[in-house]
């Protein structure tokens, strides 16, 4: 008597919990992806369309003028060839100044191992903050250049533990006998190391790229040429472009009598910004769970 | 001389000179690990020391104008040093700087810490592994969206002309409310948006936690007839209590800058505005206002001491207090 009630009493605290569940996943499903979707709808209707209000589910006029507008708004078209620079440029060679550093720190026989390693992590904790940063950079002639983007970001502490501990875990007979066979260790690292660690690279290249794409406060801080901006940083000015401004701006591209919002086209720009994000996304999801763990656990 | 006087000789020399030429033998055979390595060291050495050293102009009076160099040779400040403190202490802005800063990060403390926490056990608690998937997957996505981004979002939503919210209240008969320049929104957005945006990724670090949970001591339990509430206090919990504790403090140490999202400064750039400033300031955001939007240097770099004292001491204190109750500790 007393099991069966206990049974039905964990029966309806089951279902109970099971309702709970259920709702919380739903309303964090719908409020993380109903922002990207009213973005995305909004992005392809027609402007003057949308202002009329009630778009909430799905496009009413639909059109794609509003993504051929977003690249004829002035610094938009140079904005995203900077970024796309940045980005590919940074990465690649940020992944391999990055690497070539774990690659020498995760050899023990390497002399004075300790001395660099620690070097390492004191930066990840302690930096001299803003000023000394800009100083430096002005110092370096960098600023107003595009090479503020690229040589500031070429180590990063965290990056080099994490490619350090998959380094440590291959085979030392690997190296060691490719070495008996009089490879030094460049060859070593570029026909040895490079193709067996090709997973590893690629996950610290998205890592990077994500983060090169996304940046805007160094556009901000060191960057005052218009065409030198970063497509993130011009998006601050566009999203913060009012209606009556919009007019203006947009204005000039009015060709074919469609009337261009800030409305539509902020959310197109916006699009334009996450979309190469989101063709990453499955990859960068395939390691980063490992990566994130490895970086906030291990050191 | 005979053979046995040389070959002590060489044996002498061995413990001095030969040690010396075996250690750059043994760097030249090393030569190509040794060259990345030192470029690496190089590099931190110019782009993060010597910047640290910079820290010195705090208690100088350094001008722009006087170069990077200039950092290391500009005069003392008045008061011993300290004037650049003093005066951060007398500026009419401290107190809103410091309120902000510390109410905003002790919200973002008490919700966006403990809300990854719930979700990630909501999430455990879920059966369909697909939904579940689905889910997961979709709730870390924000994560890898800027802010920029992120405050594009919110404007969509938030905005007087056509925002979202502001469109239906219209549609409803009632009053727009001024979201975005709203003094007294300001906190809600900011600390709303920092859930929004890290709870899913945060979770993934419990959730790794709660996988690694040995399931014998879940079977033994419901044998005994323990509800799943029992389970969650009784078994998940204690287990992640470890977890818990290093990402607590982690997100003490970096409470200034507004907690694990480090979201404060981006905030109070983005969200910030002429209307709302009294409660979007915080400290990241004055520093840089001082510095380089005032060039206020020294004064800036002052601030921006402080605020890292403040983060060590928290670090440390967090450290101290959960080694003593707990026995976790970070170091």
């Amino acid at each position: 008597m007393a099991s069966s009630k206990s049974h039905i009493r964990r029966g309806t605290e089951d279902r109970l919990i099971s309702l709970v569940v259920g709702v919380v996943m739903l309303l964090v499903f719908v409020a993380t992806i109903y922002p990207f979707w009213y973005s995305i709808l909004l992005s392809f209707n027609e402007g003057t369309d949308a202002l009329r209000g009630g778009i909430y589910f799905w496009p009413r006029k639909f059109t794609m003028d509003n993504y051929a507008a977003v690249f004829g708004i002035e610094y938009v078209p140079t904005a995203f060839v900077v970024s796309v620079s940045r980005t590919l440029l940074g990465t690649v060679v940020a992944v391999a100044f990055t690497g070539l550093f774990a690659f020498a720190c995760s050899h023990k026989r390497l002399m004075f191992r300790r001395f660099y390693i620690t070097a390492m992590i004191i930066i990840m904790y302690f930096s001299g903050g803003l000023i000394p940063q800009y100083m430096l950079y002005k110092e370096l002639k960098l600023m107003n250049t595009f090479w503020v983007y690229i040589i500031p970001n070429l180590f990063a502490s965290f990056n080099a533990i994490i490619m350090m501990n998959f380094f440590r875990e291959i085979p030392e007979s690997l190296e060691e006998s490719a070495r008996l066979d009089g490879a030094n260790d460049l060859r070593v690292f570029f026909q040895i190391i490079l193709p067996i660690s090709k997973p590893l690279f690629a996950t610290m290249a998205l890592y990077s790229g994500v983060w090169h794409w996304n940046a805007w406060t160094d556009s901000a801080f060191f960057v005052t040429d218009k065409n030198l901006k970063t497509l993130s940083n011009v998006m601050i000015t566009l999203i913060n472009q009012s209606e009556s401004a919009a007019q203006t701006v947009f204005g000039q591209i009015n060709q074919r009598e469609i009337t261009y919002t800030a409305m539509t086209l902020r959310p197109a720009a916006m699009v334009i910004c996450v979309v190469p994000i989101v063709i990453v996304y499955p990859f960068l999801q395939k390691y980063f769970v490992k990566g994130l763990l490895i970086g906030s656990l291990k050191d | 001389m005979s053979r046995l006087s040389m070959l002590s000789t060489g044996i002498k020399e061995n413990t001095k000179l030969g040690r010396t030429r075996r250690a750059l033998r043994r760097f030249y055979a090393q030569r190509y690990l040794q060259l990345f390595a030192i470029l690496g060291f190089v590099y931190m050495v110019i782009f993060s020391y010597l910047p640290m050293f910079g820290i010195q102009i705090a208690f100088k009076s350094f001008k722009p104008a006087m170069g990077f160099f200039g950092m290391f040779t500009a005069p003392l400040a008045p008061e011993n040093g300290f004037y650049h403190f003093n005066t951060f202490f007398r500026d009419p802005n401290f107190s809103t700087v410091m309120r902000n800063t510390l109410l905003l990060s002790l919200l973002k403390l008490t919700l966006s810490f403990p809300v990854p926490i719930l979700f990630a056990l909501v999430i455990n608690e879920m059966r369909g592994s697909f939904c579940k998937r689905i889910v997961q997957t979709v709730s870390y996505l924000p994560h890898f969206i800027s802010w920029v981004i992120v405050y594009g979002l919110i404007f969509n939503f938030f905005n007087t002309s056509n925002g979202v919210i502001n469109s239906l209240l219209q549609m409803a008969g009632m009053e727009k409310i001024e979201f975005l320049t709203g003094r007294e929104y300001y906190y809600t957005l900011a600390v709303v948006s920092d859930i929004w945006k890290e709870m899913g990724w945060w979770s993934i670090i419990f959730l790794a936690a709660i996988s690694g949970i040995d399931q014998t001591q879940y079977e033994s339990a419901r044998v005994d007839g323990a509800s799943r509430m029992r389970c969650i206090r009784s078994i998940t919990l204690p287990n992640i209590s470890g977890t818990i504790i290093i990402v607590l403090i982690l997100s003490i140490g970096s409470l200034m800058a507004g907690g694990m999202g480090g979201s404060n400064f981006d905030q109070s750039y983005l969200m910030g505005n002429t209307v709302n400033y009294t409660r979007s300031v915080t400290l990241p955001y004055y520093i840089y206002e001082m510095g380089l939007t005032k060039f206020r240097f020294s004064y800036a770099t002052a601030i921006g001491l402080f605020q890292s004292l403040i983060s060590l001491f928290l670090v440390f204190t967090s450290n101290f207090v959960s080694q003593k109750l707990t026995g976790h500790s970070f170091f």
